[in-house]
């Protein structure tokens, strides 16, 4: 556990994502508006990106399949990042609001 | 990590974006540890680069978010979104600090070429669907800003 450098070690890596992990729950649970739960869902990305990048540089370093996958992973972020801000600008249009709470009809 | 938690924490969007901003170049920096500089590059690219943007452009063109009502963020919201935080948190961790896994020997030391070789050999298929759901993502998202009913 004890290695001679604190960047060398890979649960400090492991840590670091579950921390990413946990903010990316606390903001999507304690923040009202939309746009922040898009940028905790972002957070929540990254984390699991920065895990397979660890995995992949202390468990198995003959191939970079960890790369790929996270590579993969930033991808699905603008893709997904590009359709939730066409969805929430449609709500605010519609709403006057992007709060969560605040909607309660699906459609009028 | 502090940027992280300046991310979930602070009032305004403006600060939680700025905070994303900080995060984003703290885990390229991690990157730049863990032997992937290509994937550093590529997270201030995209993220940094476009991700910020829009989410920015987003923000401004979503109005006055200033104006808050009163009970914006109520203190029993935050002590149990603290609670779940935490509480994962916690079981995570004590799930890691149980398992050991073999770590390899390091000397991980790839190149750019490495990383396209791997993408268009074995992992072709991933890499087309990954693009095909960028473009009907793309498509979507103009069609929702066409074909909405606007104002009402």
């Amino acid at each position: 556990m004890m290695s001679t450098l604190l960047y060398d070690n890979l649960n400090i890596y492991l840590f670091l994502g579950i921390f990413l992990l946990s903010c990316g729950i606390l903001g999507i649970l304690y923040r009202r508006t939309l746009i922040a739960m898009l940028i905790s869902i972002e957070l929540i990305m990254n984390g699991a990106g920065l895990n397979l990048v660890a995995f992949n540089r202390f468990v198995s370093p003959q191939g970079p399949d960890g790369m790929v996958f996270t590579l993969f992973i930033m991808g699905l972020a603008a893709a997904e990042a590009a359709i939730a801000l066409a969805v929430i600008i449609l709500i605010f249009r519609r709403y006057k609001t992007i709060e969560s709470s605040e909607m309660e009809e699906m459609k009028d | 990590m502090a940027g992280a938690l300046t991310t979930v924490l602070s009032g305004s969007l403006i600060y939680a974006m700025l905070g994303l901003v900080t995060t984003m170049f703290g885990i390229a920096g991690l990157y730049v540890y863990l032997n992937a500089p290509f994937l550093a590059m590529m997270q201030i690219l995209i993220y940094v680069g476009a991700i910020t943007i829009l989410i920015a452009f987003a923000i401004m063109l979503a109005g006055p978010f200033y104006k808050r009502p009163k009970e914006w963020n109520t203190v029993g919201k935050l002590v149990a979104s603290l609670v779940v935080a935490l509480f994962s948190f916690f079981m995570f961790s004590s799930f890691i600090m149980k398992v050991s896994w073999g770590e390899g020997k390091g000397g991980l030391s790839l190149a750019t070429k490495d990383i396209g070789r791997a993408l268009f050999d074995r992992y072709a298929l991933p890499f087309e669907l990954i693009s095909l759901v960028i473009v009907v993502s793309i498509i979507g998202a103009i069609m929702l800003a066409i074909f909405s009913k606007g104002e009402k």
